[in-house]
């Protein structure tokens, strides 16, 4: 592991920042902080980069456990939320400033950040002030600022958060791709799990100062671990009595039964539903147009939640009656979750 | 038919907007002219009477009653106390108002709270606080004067009063410019190498350059002025511990008016040459923030 959390405790007052946070990243992958605001996921980006210390636990990086080293000698590269950029300062001189403050002679800081500048696409912008820029100059203006100095460690604190939708699909791609290029280890805070999954190349979910898992987007989003987990990843509704679903295994206790969209399967009165048996029957309550999809909510026992539609297939209308067939729920319990998968599926399957 | 009832409607929504035109324009009339009133009675009104009653006798006289020696040590002393109340308060302000923006205490907003004060406190009652502490019925009066320091009606107290009465000034005007600047980019600096120092110098003077200079301007305008607490402390020793405002005061007391004026024309010219400083810090400040 090359940056280790080790039972890190932080606390602000009463308030539990951190609470016996662990976790391992391996050099050079892309990592994503993940949770809601106040799940303490800027405090942990804050320790690492030593702008905080934790009350209790280690922080270690490359062997080292850095704790009592002031932020400055860390060798690691930041960039923040709202970018910090100096802004009586032109793009060369933010650019610039790390490799000044490390006294290098004029050539090698031209050199350098010539080649930055180039990196981040932004030629002939180097006299101009921060102000001068669009948020997406900013923000790789940030990116170059934090790399200057070649660390091997680079922290991003929500760094799409201030850019608008078209030009931030452009930049996590770009960002994605000059990671891997330069090898350097990165930890970004978000709380937008798209971001999250498109991004990353591992994801750390967390919740109330607390890891609650942490794993590959895919891995985490086919298997949850925890009932936190299951219920914030993907779209999520709630049914509120699965047991009124057909061919579920019964469950004594549990506190929620939660459902995504690609759990469930619409059809009309007059199309084929191979478990016809199993399905039951609900209203349809809207029709919505997501562009590459078609999104329905539907009313059913009781509860209302939330399918999808290819384009291809006929339309349903509002009012509509149908048959919903669910293939999978989750069943959460206190912190654990399961799933439960429709056992229509499986008879079939033993059955062939 | 319906063109018709448009061209109605619109005439009566040109009326309506008219009618509410005429009442701001009444309103407006009255409003500049009670500030012009004002301020002409208040202001402009007395600083004539005091260029006028100082010339009324014509240049010579003038000219003589300023150069009287009381005078000049008085304008001396004046500066004196402005020029290190200004850099006492400068250095305390940029400390103060750093200590409370960027760093989270306990106490801090008290420490706010205290900073105001002499600016809610009488200065005659602030300049009786400092004879307290410092005068004969004090107990380090015995150890200031085993090393010869003597503070009340003294050059020391005149400066202490001074800066006292001057220091939320500078505070003051640095203090809402650090708290809107946040730390995230003295942060970013300390996390690339920076020392303090250098990240000062670099980071946080070129953004609250101006309002520390505006800040300069406006605590040396008051120092300059400060009657009240440097009367009490000053014992009124001419030409040792008088300042400019006391000359004023104990020349007017004499029934000395044409060069009670004279003296008082000299601490206008210094308030004018400040505001139109002021003004052109103002105007730069400006302009800088708008690029």
């Amino acid at each position: 592991m090359y940056i280790e959390l080790k039972n890190i405790n932080k606390s602000y007052g009463s308030f539990k920042a951190s609470d016996n946070v662990n976790f391992g990243i391996e050099k050079g992958r892309l990592v994503a902080l993940l949770g809601p605001s106040g799940s303490g996921k800027t405090t942990i980006l804050r320790m690492i980069a030593g702008l905080e210390k934790p009350d209790s636990g280690e922080i270690i990086i490359d062997g080292k456990v850095v704790n009592d080293i002031p932020a400055s000698r860390r060798g690691i590269g930041f960039v923040f939320q709202s970018y910090a950029l100096f802004r009586y300062m032109t793009v060369f001189d933010n650019i610039a400033f790390g490799l000044k403050v490390r006294k290098l002679n004029k050539q090698v800081i031209n050199e350098r950040v010539t080649e930055l500048v180039r990196l981040i696409g932004l030629e002939g912008f180097e006299k101009r002030y921060p102000s001068q820029l669009s948020g997406g100059q900013r923000q790789r203006v940030a990116f170059a600022r934090a790399l200057a100095p070649n660390p091997q460690v680079l922290l991003l604190d929500e760094p799409f958060a201030a850019i608008d939708a078209k030009v931030r699909q452009e930049l996590r791609k770009w960002l994605k791709d000059m990671i891997h290029k330069l090898g350097v280890t990165g930890i970004f805070v978000t709380h937008d799990q798209d971001e999250a999954i498109e991004v990353s190349d591992e994801i750390i979910v967390t919740n109330k100062g607390r890891v609650e898992q942490s794993g590959t987007p895919i891995d985490i989003y086919r298997n949850p671990a925890t009932a936190f987990t299951s219920a914030f990843f993907g779209v999520t509704s709630e049914l509120k009595d699965y047991k009124a679903f057909k061919s579920f295994d019964e469950v004594d206790e549990y506190d929620k039964a939660i459902v995504r969209p690609e759990f469930v399967k619409i059809t009309k009165k007059t199309e084929v539903q191979k478990y016809k048996s199993s399905a039951v029957e609900g209203r349809v309550e809207t029709v919505e147009f997501r562009g590459n999809s078609i999104e329905i909510t539907v009313s059913c026992n009781g509860s209302v939640f939330s399918a999808r539609r290819s384009l291809d297939e006929p339309a349903v209308e509002v009012g509509e009656i149908v048959d919903v067939f669910i293939y999978r729920i989750f069943i959460t319990h206190g912190d654990s979750v399961k799933l439960l998968k429709n056992n229509a599926i499986r008879e079939e399957t033993v059955v062939i | 038919m319906s063109a018709g009832n448009n061209q109605v409607i619109s005439r009566e929504g040109t009326t309506e907007i008219h009618a509410q035109t005429a009442g701001s324009k009444a309103v407006k009339i009255i409003l500049i002219s009670v500030s012009v009133i004002f301020l002409f009675v208040m202001l402009v009104m007395p600083l004539i009477t005091v260029i006028y009653e100082a010339f009324r006798k014509g240049l010579i006289p003038y000219l003589e009653a300023i150069s009287d020696p009381d005078t000049l040590s008085a304008l001396l002393l004046t500066l004196e106390a402005t020029v290190i109340a200004v850099v006492i308060n400068t250095v305390f302000g940029l400390f103060a108002a750093w200590a409370i923006s960027k760093f989270r205490f306990r106490g801090k907003k008290l420490l706010v709270t205290l900073i105001d004060l002499p600016v809610t406190v009488s200065p005659i009652i602030a300049g009786l606080i400092f004879v307290l502490t410092f005068g004969r019925q004090s107990i380090i009066y015995p150890l200031l004067e085993s090393i010869d320091f003597m503070v009340v009606y003294a050059v020391p107290g005149i400066i202490l009063a001074t800066v006292f009465v001057t220091f939320p000034f500078i505070s003051r005007e640095i203090l809402p410019v650090l708290e809107a600047q946040g730390t995230d980019e003295e942060e970013a600096a300390a996390l690339m190498g920076a020392k303090g120092f250098t990240i000062f110098r670099r980071v946080t003077l070129p953004h609250i350059k101006w309002a520390l200079l505006y800040g300069i301007v406006l605590c040396a305008a008051r120092a300059m002025g400060e009657f009240g607490a440097v009367s009490v402390l000053s014992g009124h020793l001419r030409g040792k511990t008088v300042t400019l405002p006391l000359q004023v005061e104990i020349l007017f007391g004499d029934n000395k008016f044409m060069p009670a004026f004279a003296v008082s024309s000299i601490l206008v010219v210094l308030a004018v040459v400040i505001l139109i400083v002021r003004s052109i810090v103002e105007y730069i400040g400006k302009r800088r923030g708008e690029k």
